[in-house]
Parts: structure tokens; sequence; C-alpha cells
């Protein structure tokens, strides 16, 4: 026992290494939060303040975006968990294997587009003269092209995209996990299809689903790019925000102190989401 | 719980592909009301295949499921009305011991007060009243199988299957719960099929035992007809018959063939009758020959012990003569008398117990 926590002490050391640098210049960062805005050239001068926090809370506008972050990341995450499992089922259970390994191809070579290519193609295809448009008004399903650019539905479909290979990935192994003598123990006792479904698979997939929420709600927290190109500043979640406020207008405290509300209330909504599911799994359960 | 309205099962010319294998192959079976039939057999003989197009867990390539005389092979499995039990329990994991059993009811919308009493009446039938509120990750691999059985049994299914279901617990459990089964299946009188390739199980639980090969029956008897009588080499080297012998035909009737064994004649019963001069097997249990002195006036084969063991019950005779190798058992308790290794004896093999295996 002693001898495996010794070797164990190595074993981590370098990630120690890595993290206590992180935690350092993250320390620092926040740290400026607590300062007045320096000359140019300069980070921070001053004595101690706490008037940057009172700018990040106070103001109405400030506020709307960490709201609206918190609420379409959660929003989003739930969309593209619906979306996930039916394709993470599909890719473990399908009778022919091509299907599974056709979708999984699609997925990976998704995961392995980098974002800027990603942004740009869902600004081909979503522009009021893009694809889907094109295909809608000219097969008279729509009159006027629907706006899919500059506002919320753009953004949330890229995020979700984005999101679509780590939530199925995940969810794979859960799918896989499961036993499926029990859905058919399920059937047999006379449960259809969709009862089987609801009651027995869903419930045995739960712990899984809440890892996987939990994941992907924390990845779109952070988005940054696909607000920014197809938000064109229209949208804005709180990464656009630290941005602008570091390397536009070049308040580093600013930022940093939207940066620390950021942080702390993703983690507040993330412990809440945990917290939430776990209640909900022992009511399942 | 009071006995059920037994069903009956045939199956008719049951095939199954999987893309170009055939699993199982023109299976036809009658299992009669109320009675435990076990398909045993190696691995991969398409046992657990038969069950589950019962089940209807898979999808029949060619042949009829009859229950009653009602073709069930295209109905849907909540609609089959059969209790399945497996191998891992797939006991529902989110719900408790009692929610469960209740499960099939519930799907029937059985009245609740009706359900809680069933629910009670299935749960102590398998001793499992205590456990109700527990969850399936707190129960012993034996508790959880007598909850699947009692989620089984409780919706009153017409059929009820049984995969393996004591194949993942230990020797002694397994015993005991052996004979759980059998009395539960007897009282309740359901129809069953029960899976297994462990010969003991087999010989101990069933009314009628079908051993199958390679997607077909090879032999379907009683247990004690199975095991004194195998009628096929495949099937008397799965039960463990050591003594499988080939031989030539010298003499034929309609009752009787004479056979050539180490020299020797030794006449054999069939009702068929054989061409004399065709070669032939020949299969006989250890038990069922008895070690007598050589001047011992029955027909029999003369041979020389090799060797000679006391284990337990049995004595255990090696026996050779000319290249022919022969195991004899004698009951070690009863009988007085002891053959030393190198002494020749004579074996008289018991004509009802030795068998021309068909070929
Ligand atoms: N989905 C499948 N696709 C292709 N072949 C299969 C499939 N399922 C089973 N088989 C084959 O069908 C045969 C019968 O399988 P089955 O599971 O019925 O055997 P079994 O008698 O139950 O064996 P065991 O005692 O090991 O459980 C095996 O040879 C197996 O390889
Ligand atoms: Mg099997």
């Amino acid at each position: 026992m002693a001898k495996t926590s010794d070797r164990s002490k190595y074993l981590i050391s370098p990630a120690l290494l890595i993290a206590s640098f992180i935690v350092v210049a993250y320390g620092y960062f926040a740290l400026t939060s607590f300062f007045p805005k320096g000359p140019p050239g300069t980070q921070f001068v001053g004595t101690p303040t706490l008037d940057n926090y009172w700018r990040v809370l106070g103001s109405g506008s400030n506020q709307a975006v960490l709201f609206s972050t918190l609420g379409a990341s959660f929003l989003i995450s739930l969309i593209t968990i619906a979306v996930a499992v039916p394709m993470a089922m599909v890719i473990v259970r399908a009778k022919r294997e091509w299907v599974g390994n056709l979708i999984m191809l699609a997925i990976a070579v998704t995961f392995l587009s980098g974002g800027v290519t990603r942004a740009y193609s869902w600004l081909i295809l979503l522009g009021n003269r893009g694809l889907i448009n094109l295909g809608l008004t000219n097969s008279g399903i729509v009159d006027a092209p629907i706006r899919f650019l500059y506002n919320w539905s753009g953004v949330g479909i890229s995020i979700t995209h984005y999101l679509l290979p780590f939530a199925v990935f995940t969810l794979i192994g859960a799918v896989r996990n499961l036993n499926p003598s029990v859905e058919e123990a399920a059937r047999s006792l006379g449960a259809s299809r969709t009862t089987t479904f609801w009651r027995i698979t869903m419930p045995m997939l739960l712990p899984g689903l809440m890892v996987t929420l939990v994941l992907v709600y924390s990845i779109a927290l952070a988005s940054f790019l696909f607000p920014m190109l197809l938000g064109g500043g229209k949208v804005r979640m709180i990464a656009n925000q630290i941005y602008d406020r570091m390397f536009v207008e070049y308040d580093i405290p600013y930022a940093a102190a939207t940066a620390v509300v950021f942080l702390v209330s993703a983690f507040a909504s993330i412990w809440l989401i945990s917290f939430v599911a776990k209640k909900i799994e022992k009511a399942v359960s | 719980m009071e006995t059920l309205k037994s069903s009956t099962l045939q199956l008719r010319q049951l095939t199954k592909k999987y893309n170009n294998f055939e699993a199982v192959r023109d299976l036809d079976l009658n299992v009669p009301s109320g009675s435990l039939l076990t398909l045993l057999g190696p691995s991969g003989c398409g046992k657990s295949t038969v069950l589950r197009m019962i089940a209807g867990f898979l999808n029949v390539t060619s042949g009829e499921i009859l229950v009653d005389g009602k073709d069930i092979s295209r109905v849907e499995p909540n609609f089959r009305d059969i209790g399945m039990v497996f191998q891992n329990y797939a006991l529902f994991p989110h719900m408790t011991v009692e929610s469960n059993v209740a499960f099939g009811l519930k799907m029937r919308g059985v009245a609740k007060h009706e359900q809680a009493e069933r629910v009670r009446d299935a749960l102590a039938m398998v001793q499992m009243t205590h456990l109700a509120d527990r969850y399936p990750s707190q129960l012993s691999g034996g508790q959880q199988q007598r909850v699947a059985l009692a989620r089984a049994v409780v919706i009153k299914p017409k059929l009820l299957l049984l995969d393996e279901p004591l194949g993942a617990l230990d020797r002694h459990l397994r015993e005991g719960l052996q004979s759980e089964l059998r009395d539960l299946q007897r009282q309740l009188g359901i129809t069953s099929i029960l899976v297994t390739h462990d010969q003991d199980e087999a010989l101990y639980l069933s009314d009628y035992i079908a051993v199958m090969n390679g997607g077909c029956i090879e032999q379907l008897d009683t247990p004690i007809a199975l095991y004194d009588r195998p009628q096929t080499e495949f099937v008397a080297r799965f039960l463990g018959v050591p003594n499988i012998f080939a031989s030539t035909v010298v003499a034929s009737s309609s009752s009787e063939v004479t056979v050539s064994l180490g020299g020797q004649n030794i006449i054999v019963p069939t009702d068929t009758g054989k061409t004399v001069g065709s070669s032939c097997k020949i299969s006989v249990r250890p038990s069922h020959i008895e070690v007598a002195r050589s001047e011992d006036p029955r027909q029999g084969v003369t041979a020389v012990i090799k060797s000679a063991h006391e284990l337990g019950e049995r004595i255990v005779y090696h026996c050779e003569v000319a290249d022919l190798k022969i195991e004899a058992n004698a009951p070690r308790i009863s009988s007085s008398e002891r053959f030393a290794v190198g002494q020749s004896v004579k074996l008289v093999l018991d004509p009802a117990h030795t068998v021309l295996l068909r070929d």
C-alpha cells in the first residue's frame, strides 16, 4: 500500500508541475483584477480596488452576456445530447456494420477538421444565399430566406456540431456497457420498444448522460470562435467579451475580473448540474 | 400460486441463418404441456439461437414456432407471453427487487392491489420476501437469479425459457438452486425449455433432453434413456461414455446382431439388424460392464487388467485385449472381489445397455 502511493507520487509529479505553473499564471492574472488599469505598456498600477468587479457585475449588458452564455450553453448541451444518443446507439448496435462505421467516419472527419474550417463551412451553408436557404427557397418551402447568421440559431447550430463528437464518443462507451439482455427481459415482460427505451435503456444510460452533459457544457461555455465568426458581433459570449477587453480595449484588469466572475459562475453552474443530476439518478433508481 | 393451464410448444422445420451460416437447421421439436425440456450440447451448437427465436429476440429464417398450435414466429416479443431467465440475471439495475418483479404486471395493466399480492407470492416462492427493498447490486448472484425467476413466472407465462440460468453460480449454490428450480417448475407446471451444457444438471432437471449438434437435434429422449442408451457416437462421446468400439458385424437377425470385439463375439440387441460384414460402432458405459473371473461361463470378452483404482463409490478397471482398451467399473462397497493388475478376467457386457450406434 505504502509502496504504491510512493510510486504514484513520482507518476503524478509532471502533472503537478504543469498544474502549478498554470495556477501561478492564472493567479497572477486574477490578481490584476484587483487593481486599476495602468498606462499603455503596463498591466496595472495603484492600490487594490474592487472597481473592476463592480463594472462586471453592475452593468446590465455584462449580466446579460454572462447569463446568456450559461443558458445558451446549457440548452445547446441538451440538444447535443439529444442528437448524440441515437447516433451512439446506431454506431454500437447497427446490424449492418458499415452504417455505424460511416457515422463514425463522418464524426471523425468533423472532429479532425479545424474550427475555422468548420465555421467557414457553416457560413457557406447557413448564409442568406447559403446552400440551405437556396434549397429551401427554390423548393418553395419558405418564401424568404431564413436568417441563420448573426443570431443565436447559427451560433447554436455550429456549437452543437462542434460538441457532437465529444458527446458521441463519450456515449459510445456508455451504450457499449449496456447489457442487451436487460432490455430483452423488459421486452419479454410485455414492454414495447418505446417503453423499453424510456423505462429501461435511458435510466441505465443516465450516469453516462450526466457525465456527457457536464463535459459538453464545460466545452460550450468556453466557445469563442463560433460566436465570433457566425455571430458577427451581434451574438457575444463571455470569451468574446474577455478577448475584446484584453486585445481591443487593452484593459487587462477589467478582462481579468470578467474571467474570474465567469470562472466562478461556470464552476457554480457545473456543480449545480452535477448536484441535480445526482438527485435525478437517485430519484430514478 | 395456483398451477397454470399449461401450453404446448412445437417447432416445425425451424431454421436460422446468419448470413450464409446455418446456426439452426430444420429443427423439429415437441414439448408436451407442463414438461421441462433441456437443450444440451457443446458450445456453438445453436442452443441459445433456438431459445432466442422462441422468445422473439431473433427473427426466424424459416419454419414455425407453434404455441398451443398457433404460430408466433412473427409476433413481437412483448406479445408472446414468455418468461425468460438469462445467465447474467438481467435484472433492472435501477429498480428494487419488488419493482423488478412488478414490472411485467405493470406492463399488463394489472390492478395495483393485485400486483402487490402477486409480487408478494412470487417473492415468497423464491424466498426473497425479506430482500424486497434491495437493489440488484446489493444481492448475491444466487439471490439475483431467484428474483429473475420470480420476475419471469409472476406474469404466468405460457412458456418459461432458461438460458444457462445457473451457469454463473458456483457449484454448491448451483446444486441448491437446481432443486428449487425443479420444484418450482413442477409446482407451477409451466412448460419450460432449459439450455445448459452441464449434463448432470440436464439429467437432474429434465423431463426430456434434446442433444444438439451443429444446429440439429441428435437425440431426444428421457434422461435415463439418454444416459443408458445414447444412439449416436456424438451423443455417447458428449455424455462421456469412454467405451466406444469400432467393430464388424458377424451375424445379424431382426432383433440382435453379433459383433466381433477383441476377437470374441458379442451379441448386441437392435431393432433393425445390420448387413453382415459391415463395420459398426458399439457403446457401453463402464458401470454396465461386469468384471468376472476368466472361468465365468457367461458370454463376454476375455481381457487383461492394466490398472485398478478404488475411487470413492467405484473401482475403475482399465483392461486390454488385442488393441482394444476397455474401461469397466465395479461398485466398491458392495463387491467383495478385487482383481489385480495383470490378471486375466472376463468382461460381461450388459446386453440391455450395450448400444449399436446409429451412423
Ligand atoms: N450474430 C451472429 N452472427 C453470426 N453468427 C452467429 C451469431 N450469433 C451466433 N452465431 C453462431 O451461431 C452458432 C450458434 O450460436 P449459439 O449462441 O446459439 O450457440 P450456443 O449453443 O448457445 O453456444 P454456447 O453454449 O456457447 O452458449 C455459433 O456457431 C455462433 O458462432
Ligand atoms: Mg448460448
